[in-house]
C-alpha cells in the first residue's frame, strides 16, 4: 500500500477518534486499528505483552475515571464503603483511553509496516518539511535499536550488581535514569556517523533529488482512502450538527433522526 | 581520482596537540594504500580531513591543502561529490540509512541525479562488485556484520566515485571474509579507483596492497612500498617501536629461528587429530556449563546454535573461534543466561558470578565517573569501603585506566572504553569473565596488555572470549572451540586443534600461527608487544566519534 494512502487512513481515525464519544463505537475503531498488526507479522510474544498493555490502560483510566468524576449528573453503578463507581466517569475513561489506544495501534501500525525512506517520500509528497520528514523517518528506523541498546544496558548492568528491586524507590529511580547515559551517548555517536555517512554521499536537505521508486497510488489505497472518507465524512457531519444543536445554535426539526443517530451511536 | 595532502593538519577544538600535523601523502589512481599506527595517532583523522568532512563540519582548526583530483573535497557540492569520493566509517551499521540493500546502495545516485532507470542497472552490479549475495529488497538491518561492511562499500562507491577511503573496514571480518573484502578493494584498484585504507590488520593486508604508511603522533612516520615490508629494514624497525603487529616471518627471524614451513594461507594444515572432548583438556569441577544448547533467532531460517555442549573449569582462557554467524555471540549469551537453550536435554548449570562485556562496550557504561564504574559491582555488593578501592585500584591497574579514573567513561577513546568496561567487569570479581570481539578498535599492543592483565588477574576464574583472531586465541588462549552454522566442530588445546582445522575452514590461520603450531613454539615468545614496553594508549583525539 502507498505511504500516503496509509497516512491518510491514520488521519482519517484520528478524526474519527475526536469525532466518535460512545465507547462502543470507539471500541470498533481500536479493532480496526489494531486489526492491520495481525498482519505485518509482530513476533507472537510481543502481541500478548501488547495485549496486556491495552488491557492494562483501558481498566486504569477506567477506573480511574468511575472514582473520582465529579461532573453532574451522575449515577452511582457501586457503592464499596466510602467508595463509589460513577457511571459517567466509567464511560468517560473508556472513551479517553481507546481514544488513545485506537490512535497508538495506528500509528504503530503504520511505522511497523513502512520502510523509513518511504515514509520519507509520503510525508515530503504531503508538503512536509524536509528536516521535520527526514527527522520522523529517522526516529522510527532507529527506535527499534535504541530499545534493544537500552536491553543491553540493563543486562550489563544486571551482571554487575543487585536486582534492580533490591533498593530503595529513589535509588532505584536514579539507577534507572543512569541507565539512559549510554544510550544517549551511543544514539549521539550513531548521529555522528549517520551526518557523515549523508553528507559523504551528497545528502543536502535543500538539494533536489532522483527518487528510485516513485511513489504510486493503486486502485486499492484509492479504494481504501475512499472508503476511509466515506466513513468519516458523515461522522464529522452529523457531530458538527449535533454540536450545533446541543450548544442551542442551530436546529431543524428535519434533523431529529439525525441527532438520534449521533446520540446513540456515535 | 588521485588524493594529494599537502601539510595538512587538524586541531580538535579540545585537543591540546594537533591530532593531524603536517601531512604529505599522495595517492595515485590504481593504488591500494594501508595505513597504520597505533590507536588514537590521527588515521581516522587523516581519512575524515581527505574526505572534507572536517573542513566542513569539525570546529577545529585545519591546515595545509588537501585535493582529489585537483580540487578541494570541501568546496564540492553535494551532488559532484559521489562522483569523486566515497567515505566508510568505523562503525559500518551506523551508516546505513535505507531500510533496504538496493536503497542504500542507490543514496548516493540519487542524491547525484540519476534517473530511476539508470539505478535499477547500477545497483546490482555493485552489490555484485562487493560480492554481497543478498537480494535488494533484504532488510539492511537483518545483514551479519560482514554483509554489512560489504553494503556500505558498495554504497559509497554508488555513484562512481574515483576515491575510497575505508576506516578500519576488516573489523568485524573474520579472516576469510577479511580477505575476500581485500580481495575487492583490490579489484577496484586495479580498476583505476585510488583506494586509502586505515587498519590494524596488518599482515593481512601486505598481500593486497601496494604501499604502506605508518602514522603516529599525528604525522605520517614512513611511508614504504609494500615489497619493504617483506624484509628486515627501517619499515620494519618504525613499525615494530610503535608496536604494530609485524609480519610473521620478521618476527620468527627476530627469534633467531628459521622460517622453514610457512605456507601461504590455506595449505600447510597438519592432519592432527583434535582433541574433540572439551573435558579432556582440564580438570576441576566445571564453573558453568552448557549441555545441547540450541537458540534460533526469531525469523532465522537456521538455529544459530545447534547442540553446543560446553564446560568452564577454573582458571579456563577459553576462546571462541568461526566465522560470521557461526553463533560465537549467541554461545556468549546463552553462557550468560541471557538467551535461555532449547532443545532435548538443553540445559545450563550456572552456580557462579558470570559477568559479560558486550560487543559494544559503551553499553556496560553508565556511571559518570570511571572510578564509580569499576566501583559500581564491589559497592553493590556492599563490601566494605577499603575493599571497594582495593577492587578499583586492582582492576584499573590490570587494565591500564589507572589514568582515568576520574573521567566520564562515555567521553574516553574506544580502545579506553573498552578496556574501563572490561576493568569494570573484573573489579565484581566474576567466576566466568565473557568477553564478545575483545580486539575491535585496538592495537595489537593494547590487546597484548589487556589480555597479559585479564591472564594475570582472573584469580581461579574463567575467561571466555569471542574473537576472529587466530593469533590472539593461539597466545592466550588455554582451549580453543571452533563453532561452524552453530555447531562445535572443533575443540580443545589451541595448537593441535587449530592445525587440524580442513582448508576450506573460515578460521584461517596466519603464517606465524601455523609455524609456531608447527614447530612448537610459544607465539607469545615471537611477539615484541609484551606489556610494560610503549605506554597504553595516549589519544590525543576526541572519544567521538
Amino acid at each position: 500500500m502507498d505511504p500516503r494512502a496509509r497516512l491518510a487512513l491514520l488521519a482519517a481515525a484520528g478524526v474519527l477518534a475526536v469525532t466518535l464519544e460512545r465507547p462502543l463505537a470507539l471500541g470498533g475503531l481500536t479493532l480496526a486499528c489494531a486489526l492491520p498488526l495481525l498482519f505485518v507479522g509482530i513476533d507472537r510474544r510481543w502481541l500478548r505483552r501488547g495485549v496486556l498493555a491495552v488491557l492494562a490502560i483501558v481498566w486504569s483510566t477506567s477506573l480511574s475515571q468511575a472514582l473520582f468524576y465529579a461532573e453532574q449528573p451522575r449515577v452511582a453503578l457501586l457503592q464499596l464503603g466510602p467508595l463509589t463507581l460513577w457511571r459517567e466517569g466509567l464511560r468517560y475513561g473508556l472513551a479517553q483511553s481507546l481514544r488513545f489506544v485506537a490512535l497508538s495501534l495506528g500509528g504503530l501500525a503504520v511505522a511497523v509496516s513502512t520502510p523509513p525512506e518511504r515514509l520519507h517520500a509520503a510525508l515530503r509528497a504531503l508538503r512536509v518539511p524536509f528536516g521535520l520528514a527526514l527527522m520522523a523517518s529517522t526516529a522510527l528506523r532507529f527506535l527499534p535499536e535504541i530499545t534493544r541498546e537500552l536491553r543491553t544496558v540493563r543486562r550489563a548492568r544486571a551482571a554487575r550488581g543487585r536486582p534492580a528491586w533490591q533498593r530503595s524507590p529513589l535509588a532505584w529511580l536514579r539507577l534507572e535514569l543512569s541507565l539512559l547515559r549510554p544510550v544517549v551517548a551511543r544514539a549521539w555517536r550513531r548521529a555522528h556517523h549517520l551526518a557523515e555517512s549523508l553528507d559523504a554521499r551528497g545528502f543536502d536537505p535543500v538539494a533536489p533529488r532522483t527518487v528510485r521508486r516513485p511513489l504510486q497510488l493503486g486502485a486499492v489505497d484509492l479504494a481504501s482512502v475512499t472508503a476511509a472518507v466515506l466513513l468519516t465524512a458523515p461522522a464529522v457531519a452529523g457531530r458538527l450538527l449535533y454540536v450545533l444543536y446541543t450548544s442551542e445554535t442551530w436546529y431543524h426539526p428535519a434533523l431529529r433522526p439525525l441527532y438520534g443517530w449521533v446520540r446513540g451511536w456515535l | 581520482m588521485s588524493l594529494v595532502l599537502t601539510g595538512a593538519g587538524y586541531r580538535y577544538p579540545t585537543g591540546a596537540r594537533p591530532a593531524l600535523d603536517g601531512v604529505d601523502l599522495r595517492v595515485e589512481p590504481g593504488e591500494l594504500v594501508l595505513i597504520t599506527g597505533p590507536t588514537g595517532c590521527g588515521k581516522s583523522t587523516l581519512l575524515r580531513l581527505a574526505a572534507g568532512l572536517l573542513q566542513r563540519h569539525g570546529q577545529g582548526t585545519v591546515t595545509g591543502t588537501v585535493r582529489v583530483g585537483g580540487e578541494d573535497p570541501a568546496a564540492l557540492g553535494p551532488a559532484s561529490r559521489v562522483g569523486v569520493l566515497g567515505f566508510v566509517s568505523q562503525e559500518p551499521g551506523d551508516q546505513l540509512v535505507a531500510a533496504t540493500v538496493g536503497d542504500e546502495v542507490a543514496f548516493a545516485m540519487a542524491s547525484a541525479g540519476w534517473a530511476p532507470a539508470r539505478m535499477d542497472a547500477a545497483v546490482p552490479r555493485l552489490l555484485q562488485t562487493v560480492a554481497l549475495d543478498v537480494t535488494e529488497d533484504r532488510d539492511t538491518t537483518a545483514l551479519s556484520g560482514g554483509q554489512t561492511q560489504r553494503l556500505v562499500v558498495a554504497a559509497a562507491l554508488a555513484a562512481e566515485a574515483g576515491l575510497l577511503l575505508l576506516d578500519e573496514p576488516l573489523a568485524q571480518l573474520d579472516p576469510a571474509g577479511a580477505r575476500e573484502l581485500l580481495g575487492t578493494l583490490r579489484g577496484l584498484a586495479d580498476g583505476g579507483v585510488a583506494v586509502l585504507m586505515v587498519e590494524h590488520r596488518i599482515e593481512a593486508c601486505l598481500p593486497f596492497v601496494d604501499r604502506v604508511v605508518q602514522v603516529d603522533a599525528g604525522r605520517v612516520r614512513r611511508d614504504d612500498p609494500v615489497a619493504a615490508w617483506q624484509d628486515e629494514g627501517p619499515a620494519i624497525d618504525a613499525a615494530s617501536a610503535l608496536g604494530l603487529t609485524l609480519p610473521g616471518r620478521i618476527m620468527i627471524a627476530r627469534a633467531g629461528l628459521e622460517e622453514t614451513g610457512m605456507e601461504p594461507d590455506g595449505t600447510g594444515h597438519e592432519a592432527v587429530e583434535p582433541n574433540r572432548d572439551p573435558a579432556r583438556t582440564t580438570s576441576g569441577t566445571p564453573l558453568l556449563t552448557v549441555q545441547g544448547a540450541r537458540y534460533t533467532w526469531p525469523g532465522a531460517d537456521r538455529p544459530a546454535l545447534d547442540g553446543v555442549d560446553l564446560a568452564l573449569r577454573p582458571g579456563e582462557r577459553v576462546a571462541l573461534l568461526g566465522g560470521n554467524g557461526a553463533g560465537k555471540s549467541t554461545l556468549l549469551r546463552v553462557l550468560a543466561g541471557e538467551l535461555e537453550p532449547g532443545g532435548p536435554g538443553a540445559g545450563r548449570t550456572p552456580a557462579v558470578r558470570i559477568v559479560a562485556v558486550p560487543q559494544d562496550p559503551d553499553l556496560a557504561l553508565f556511571c559518570e565517573t570511571v572510578r564509580e564504574e569499576l566501583a559500581y559491582g564491589p559497592a553493590d555488593a556492599r563490601l566494605p569501603r577499603p575493599d571497594v578501592e582495593a577492587r578499583v585500584v586492582a582492576a584499573a591497574d590490570m587494565l591500564s585506566v589507572s589514568d582515568l579514573l576520574d573521567q566520564a567513561p562515555q567521553a574516553l577513546s574506544r580502545g579506553q572504553r573498552l578496556r574501563t568496561a572490561v576493568a569494570a567487569a573484573v573489579a565484581c570479581a566474576p567466576d566466568v569473565l565473557l568477553l564478545d570481539e575483545p580486539t575491535s578498535g585496538q592495537d595489537h599492543a593494547q590487546v597484548a596488555r589487556m589480555m597479559a592483565g585479564l591472564a594475570r588477574g582472573l584469580d581461579g576464574g574463567a575467561l571466555v572470549f569471542a574473537t576472529h583472531d587466530v593469533d590472539l586465541a593461539l597466545r592466550w588462549a588455554t582451549r580453543v572451540v571452533v563453532l561452524s552454522a552453530g555447531r562445535v566442530v572443533a575443540a580443545g588445546p589451541p595448537g593441535p586443534t587449530l592445525a587440524s582445522l580442513p582448508a576450506e575452514s573460515p578460521v584461517v590461520l596466519s603464517p606465524l600461527a601455523r609455524w609456531c603450531i608447527r614447530h612448537g613454539r610459544s607465539l607469545s615468545s615471537l611477539d615484541p608487544a609484551a606489556p610494560g614496553g610503549r605506554p597504553l594508549d595516549d589519544d590525543p583525539s576526541p572519544a567521538v566519534p
